[in-house]
């Protein structure tokens, strides 16, 4: 393939970067995520996953069904922080910094 | 909100799921992205010529009313344009209706999220003029836009003739329609005549090497036996097949396993079409994509499972009819393409095996 | 590929390719990093990254977060550019209590010559106008920023392969054993041997001193993250729970909880990290989320890093803690002096592992 062709429209990451992360180790889609940005745009992979399983199958000769799918997550769909928001009215797993910072007879430890 | 059996997803392999278990009395919800009941059957045109043996052969659009007025006819509660967006700690599904997002408790999910199309990549195919082949279909019979006016098609399954022969009948002129393969893929000899007929050239042994234009496709290479053809047009139609639309699988923690056939991963499944979640079902392309009469007997073996899960049928009553719609996916489906078929039942086999599992442990 | 290794380090991610690295920037000796998956496919892939000093504590602790802090700039020009971003780091608070631990905290960090400054609300606002204007004030301190992880564990892993550094990836560690003068290592896929041998496992520490009979106590606390799809450049500081990146993505997320090594998300905390969200940047609200992710952080049983040698095996290092990513050039050079000169140039003492009571299993 032409090595300019772009694998990921998102982010417009390359078949050459693609490449270059393959020639680096990496063997799954996320590991070629991680390093190229590849399938972190909005589509989350939706498109480019099933490109980049063929050319990690072919620099590689994986067979498919070794090659993982993209870890994949929730929003299943992009989805406004205020819509998030309502419905939900409890901080109780979510700290902040100043949570952690400890006094002791009214100096901090 | 809390429901019996939740359906996600409103193609046909969710609806016929839908009737089974409402009818049964159970209290069914579905929810639906999209405003419309059907999925893609809403833009299949062409008579659909491979649909169980209870059904009269009916064009795509008229299966889509029937089924329709079928669920209507029950109390199922119908959440249109509504999509779930995750999974609570206890089990709760998360749904948004775009203002809000809340809660619904289900006994029992059928996950009939369908299947995407799969890209093709060559250099320049991100320009506009360029797309699926489903979504040039759905441009010209859902929402009466012509694509363009001279098209190539780039494959030649089924589906592609189907395309093909709509978009000439449209008064789009199909320039070409190319194969990669030695041979024409599409098994339906009827529609490959009318094709030829059309006067639309296939070429077999051929690739598209490349696209050009300014701002739009204007002209593309097809590659044949290293001899290059350089084609003016305004509009590429690419059928890179399709696979299964996992998300919803994958955040309920499900396992998978991989057949090519099926269009590559699928959750696992056994022959009642339960993953290896308790209570979660599948149906449709979702298990493995296949033809339109497939997937309504996958919606109804789901809906009949899930209902007997409820209690609101005996297990010998669903185990006879579990059996005898095996027969019919066998018949259909063997038709269709027995490689399909058998990969059907290597991937149920399976089930005690998935290749992926424990998705979120590190 | 070559068995015989002067130095193993078992652990690919941000603090095992900085060890590699800065090890093999001094002498180029036979290292060998073995990683069990791919390095950035645990911890240091699921971070927000900050590069952080100010609220940490003891003091001393954030003395050494800030030494590490002060590295950055130097370590872009070594490996090249890791989009590190000296921003200054802003924790806004929103009561009263809060401004007296604020005040407590500035008064402790300014006797070890960190400064950190305790904001009044306009001056919080000035700095930061997206800032809900309910803000009671904020702590503000210049050398907190950020760094895109994925390129900082990249630039780092490439540096030390350009340097003789072999990695073998998708290989765990399955058996180690010591012999008088060097350590049998034996691996999915082969038995190695070396004289030094690093444990540099992250979230896996305490699974990885099993294999030596030593008790590192590591536990893991997951994190959610939120993404949202890129935004204008509109965030001036990296804000304890949200930050920006280079491409525009804004991250948000503080949580803690204690699930092992699930990294599952779940909607509740999605929710509610949403909510955190709103409630320190009301504009936030009409941005879209387009993914949430969970990262299980390696947290030491005092919250402290464990480094150095073990006590009673001649030659085992280890290298374990949370903040890895603000840490990893400190530690990185700290890590190579001990192993080539036996002495560190900023004292490791208190972070030896002989302060936990029970150091064999």
């Amino acid at each position: 393939m032409d090595k300019t062709t772009i694998i990921c429209r998102c982010e417009e990451i390359s078949y050459e970067e693609i490449e270059d992360v393959i020639s680096i180790g990496a063997r799954r889609f996320d590991d070629v995520k991680r390093l190229t940005r590849c399938g972190m745009g909005p589509c989350q992979s939706k498109i480019c996953s099933s490109l980049v399983a063929e050319i990690i199958h072919d620099k590689t000769g994986l067979p498919f069904p070794e090659i993982p799918l993209p870890r994949m997550r929730m929003p299943i769909s992009p989805i406004k922080i205020g819509t998030l928001t309502t419905n939900s009215t409890t901080f109780s797993s979510v700290k902040s910094v100043l949570d952690e910072v400890e006094l002791e007879d009214g100096k901090v430890k | 909100m809390e429901t019996d059996v939740l359906i996600i997803g409103a193609g046909p392999a969710g609806l016929t799921a839908a009737v089974e278990t409402a009818s049964r009395g159970l209290d069914v919800t579905i929810v639906e992205e999209s405003l419309s009941m059907g999925g893609q059957l809403i833009q299949q045109t062409q008579v659909l010529g491979s649909l169980p043996s209870f059904y009269q052969p009916k064009r795509g659009f008229e299966l889509a009313q029937r089924l329709r007025k079928l669920v209507e006819d029950t109390s199922v509660r119908c959440l249109l344009g509504h999509r779930v967006i995750g999974f609570y700690k206890d089990g709760s599904v998360g749904i948004s209706d775009e203002a809000n997002v809340f809660p619904l408790k289900a006994k029992k999910i059928i996950v009939a999220t369908g299947a995407a199309e799969k890209a093709i990549a060559f250099p320049k195919w991100t320009l506009p003029g360029i797309m699926t082949i489903g979504a040039a279909q759905t441009l010209l019979n859902r929402d009466f836009v012509l694509p363009g006016k001279h098209a190539v098609i780039i494959g030649t399954s089924d589906f592609a003739m189907d395309v093909a022969l709509q978009l000439s009948e449209g008064g789009v002129q199909v320039k070409a329609m190319v194969e990669k393969s030695q041979t024409v893929l599409a098994r339906d000899t009827e529609k490959v005549n009318q094709v030829s007929k059309m006067g639309i050239p296939v070429h077999v042994n051929s690739s598209i090497k490349e696209a050009r234009g300014i701002g739009r496709v204007e002209e593309i290479d097809i590659e044949q036996r290293e001899q290059i053809m350089t084609i003016p047009l305004d509009t590429v139609c690419v059928d890179g097949g399709r696979s299964p639309i996992l998300d919803v699988f994958y955040q309920l923690e499900c396992s998978f396993g991989y057949q090519r056939e099926l269009g590559g991963w699928i959750p696992q499944y056994n022959p009642f079409f339960r993953t290896d979640r308790e209570d979660v079902f599948l149906a449709g392309n979702a298990a493995g994509v296949s033809s339109q009469g497939v997937l309504l007997v996958t919606g109804i073996i789901a809906g009949i499972n899930a209902s007997e899960s409820l209690g609101a049928l005996s297990k010998e009553e669903a185990e006879i009819k579990t059996t005898s719609l095996w027969k019919e996916i066998e018949t259909l489906e063997t038709k269709l393409d027995p490689d399909v078929w058998n990969a059907r039942i290597r991937h149920v086999q399976n089930y005690e095996h998935p290749v992926l599992t424990d998705q979120f442990i590190s | 590929m070559d068995t015989n290794y002067e130095t193993i380090i078992i652990g690919g991610g941000v603090l095992g390719s900085s060890i590699a690295y800065h090890l093999s920037d001094c002498k180029k000796d036979r290292i060998l990093v073995l990683d069990q998956k791919f390095p950035l496919a645990g911890t240091s892939g699921s971070t927000q990254a900050w590069i952080w000093v100010h609220n940490k504590t003891p003091s001393w602790y954030a003395e050494f977060n800030m030494y590490s802090a002060e590295l950055f700039p130097y370590l872009a020009k070594k490996i090249g550019d890791v989009e590190y971003k000296q921003t200054g780091g802003l924790s806004p608070f929103f009561n009263e209590a809060d401004r007296e631990k604020a005040l407590q905290l500035a008064k402790a960090y300014k006797e070890i010559g960190i400064k950190i400054k305790v904001l009044s609300r306009e001056e919080a606002l000035e700095k930061e106008p997206s800032l809900n204007p309910n803000v009671a004030g904020a702590t503000y301190s210049s050398i907190d920023g950020n760094v895109n992880p994925f390129r900082l564990v990249d630039r780092y892993m490439r540096a030390a392969k350009k340097n003789g550094v072999q990695y073998s990836t998708f290989n765990k560690v399955t058996e180690i054993q010591k012999l008088h003068d060097k350590f049998i290592v034996v691996s999915e896929k082969g038995t190695f041997v070396c004289k030094n041998l690093i444990l540099a496992g992250g979230t896996w520490s305490r699974e990885l001193g099993k294999l030596v009979d030593i008790n590192i106590p590591v536990n893991q606390v997951r994190g959610q993250i939120l993404v949202t799809e890129p935004l204008k450049p509109f965030l001036n500081y990296t804000i304890s729970g949200v930050r920006q990146t280079f491409n525009g993505e804004v991250l948000i997320g503080y949580s803690m909880e204690k699930e092992g090594f699930n990294r599952a998300t779940t909607l509740d905390l999605i929710q509610e990290t949403a909510n955190m969200a709103v409630h320190y940047i009301p504009g936030l609200r009409k941005a879209k989320v387009v993914r949430a992710f969970s990262g299980i952080r390696a947290m030491p049983e005092d919250g402290l890093p464990i480094l150095g040698s073990i006590p009673g095996i001649d030659r085992l290092y280890v290298a374990a803690t949370h903040s890895g990513m603000t840490l990893s050039p400190l530690i990185g050079t700290l890590m190579s002096e001990l192993i080539l000169d036996g002495e560190t140039s900023v004292p490791i003492d208190r972070y030896s592992i002989s302060r936990f009571d029970s150091l064999v299993r």
